[in-house]
């Protein structure tokens, strides 16, 4: 075999398998980019209470994320413990100020999208958000992980005024 | 000196030792993962189980060759053999990584100068000095192709351990086939002080061979964690998984036949490039996916590492130092490799791992199960990910039992997939930059083959 046709006979096979693997998306077989949590995520058409409360959290902790410029996941995972906020807290530098500052945000973004999609009416979601600006953080996140409360009765947020507005609901 | 030696000794015992010797850098290939459980280090310590053996190979090599001119090369086989026999007693043996450490450097010692010697032995036994050098540099090239599939095989079958010892009685056996050599030399101690000039090595072969070794420890080494690490397979699956390498090495040796030195070379090189380069692009996290690379591997390793060291022996003498010269290039490229590529990947793990964690988590925050279920299951997959610890987690077991309601079953199943997808997804990317790296190791590689034509023939 001459040497000219041995080594085009490697630089064909070669690039014909690197070729084939790009278009067989080789080049982005990686980890499923996560969302820009400051991008709007629409609700999906929430059907009872546990879904409601559920698109609430998702959008309460877009909004901390957002607000922190860290990922919704890694904010997710953070809260799930007080070790694991702290240690987050640690990795991203956050002070507890930033955090409270995030959660709070969090909550307002949440009670946004809620109206936005039609589930909170502007009625509830307005004294809502001036309650949500004055909860404790731990509070606060409480409501983000567990926000059935406010779709089954907006009183335990709320207050008086709460059981107010809900008689006013229809 | 040859005639001396000639009778007693046998072609096949001399290329057994050769391959016995060199199989070592890259028998424990597979167990590693093992080792690294079990004596509870790191997987940068880890990787010095096989950069301490082919560091000393590389130090000691051409002072072996010299030692096996003064002493005489049968004397000089026995004693690395018995050597080698020894510490390779001491590695089964060891039961803390610095123990480890010690004796594959003692085995490094052992096998420098059994290789080196068995070099200046073989042309009495091949008839000519090429054809010395041609079985020599194939019993090697053997040895490190078969080496990580019967390493693989006894770590599953027996344990990591049962590498070394079944070494033992193959040394001391080699050995003592060869010692009636050793004593004839010793008899003609004269002729074994016979010095004839060194002459300069060849450098182009030998850069050469660096850079294509550099690339090819990372063939092994890379595909061996990525299947037993990333892709949670068995050492004994891994093992049948990577046979395709040596088996297209012994291909790729027949079209060695039928073409000139550069040319295989070059070409040898280029295939080696272009398997790295697939391996760094494979779309799925399948054995199947690998086998093209792996056959392109195979092939361009037998072409290049025999017309290399071909060249470099070529037409030089004595031929156990220029031969010390190729063994040093070889293993100084492997510690390269490994040196330059460990902290590569290990740092792509740790991204990979976080960027695996974050898909996983926007997959289970975004599947349509209710929301109870989801925080169960966020439970459980956070137990598996803390009882798995720093592995690739098997996270099954966090999904069982299924739910019983059909629609929650079948979102719980296709949530089980998703986070699957994102584990073997991850675990694949984190050796992209180490196989693109590895590849552009062989690339370079040409670039001494295309400056020895310049100057010498290879």
């Amino acid at each position: 075999m001459s040497a000219a046709r041995l080594i085009g006979l490697a630089v064909a096979a070669s690039a014909a398998l690197v070729i084939l693997y790009l278009a067989l998306g080789g080049s982005s077989y990686a980890p499923s980019a996560v969302q820009d949590p400051c991008d709007p995520r629409p609700w999906r058409d929430p059907s009872g209470v546990e879904e409601a409360a559920e698109q609430f959290t998702l959008s309460g902790l877009d909004g901390a994320a957002c607000e922190l410029h860290v990922s919704r996941e890694a904010l997710a995972v953070a809260l799930a413990s007080e070790s694991s906020r702290e240690q987050f807290a640690q990795t991203y530098g956050i002070s507890d100020a930033e955090l409270e500052a995030a959660v709070r945000a969090g909550v307002q973004r949440a009670i946004d999208d809620a109206e936005d999609s039609g589930v909170l009416s502007p009625i509830v979601a307005t004294p809502l958000r001036v309650a949500a600006a004055n909860l404790p953080v731990d509070e606060a996140i409480a409501l983000i992980q567990d926000a059935r409360g406010i779709f089954e009765n907006a009183q335990g947020i709320l207050g008086d005024a709460g059981e107010a507005l809900d008689q006013l609901l229809p | 000196m040859r005639e001396a030696t000639a009778m007693p000794t046998s072609r096949t015992a001399l290329a057994v030792a050769v391959g016995l010797v060199l199989a070592d850098s890259s028998v424990v290939v597979l167990a590693l993962p093992e080792i690294y459980r079990e004596l509870d280090v790191s997987v940068t310590a880890v990787a010095w189980v096989l950069v301490a053996f082919n560091l000393t190979l590389a130090l000691v090599a051409v002072p072996s060759a010299l030692a096996s001119r003064a002493l005489g090369p049968a004397r000089l086989t026995v004693a690395g053999l018995v050597v080698f026999a020894g510490a390779s007693l001491a590695c089964g043996l060891a039961d803390s990584i610095e123990v480890l450490l010690g004796a594959r450097c003692a085995q490094a010692i052992g096998g420098a100068a059994a290789v080196c010697a068995a070099l200046e032995l073989m042309p009495s036994v091949t008839g000519s000095e090429r054809a010395a050098a041609v079985a020599w540099a194939s019993a090697g090239a053997i040895g490190a192709a078969v080496g990580p599939g019967v390493g693989g095989l006894l770590t599953d079958l027996v344990s990591w351990q049962s590498i070394f010892l079944v070494q033992v009685p193959v040394a001391i056996g080699l050995a003592v086939a060869l010692a009636p050599a050793a004593r004839g030399e010793g008899a003609r101690a004269a002729v074994a002080r016979e010095v004839r000039p060194a002459g300069r090595p060849h450098l182009a072969a030998n850069a050469a061979l660096a850079l294509v070794s550099a690339a090819l420890a990372a063939a092994l080494f890379l595909i061996v964690l990525l299947l037993i690490e990333g892709w949670r397979m068995s050492p004994i699956g891994a093992a049948a998984a990577i046979s395709v390498m040596p088996l297209a090495a012994l291909a790729g040796g027949r079209i060695g036949s039928i073409a000139d030195g550069r040319a295989r070379a070059a070409a040898g090189a280029i295939l080696l490039a272009g398997g790295l380069a697939a391996l760094a692009l494979l779309p799925s996290a399948t054995v199947l996916a690998t086998i093209p690379s792996q056959l392109l591997v195979g092939a361009g390793l037998a072409l290049t590492l025999s017309a290399l060291t071909e060249a470099a022996l070529a037409g030089r003498s004595p031929q156990a130092i220029h031969g010390g010269w190729t063994i040093a290039a070889r293993h100084a490229g492997v510690v390269a490799g490994l040196l330059v590529l460990t902290p590569v990947f290990t740092s792509d793990l740790d991204t990979e791992r976080e960027n695996a964690e974050q898909a996983g988590t926007a997959a289970l925050l975004d599947s349509h199960l209710d929301p109870s279920s989801k925080i169960t299951l966020a439970e459980r997959l956070a137990d598996r990910l803390r009882e798995e610890g720093e592995r690739v987690p098997v996270l099954d077991p966090a999904f069982e039992p299924l739910p019983d309601d059909p629609e929650q079953r079948a979102q719980t199943i296709s949530l089980r997939a998703n986070l699957q997808d994102e584990l073997d997804r991850a675990a694949t990317h984190a050796f992209s930059d180490s196989f693109l790296i590895a590849a552009a190791f062989a690339l370079a590689a040409l670039a001494p083959i295309a400056l020895a034509r310049e100057r010498v023939e290879l």
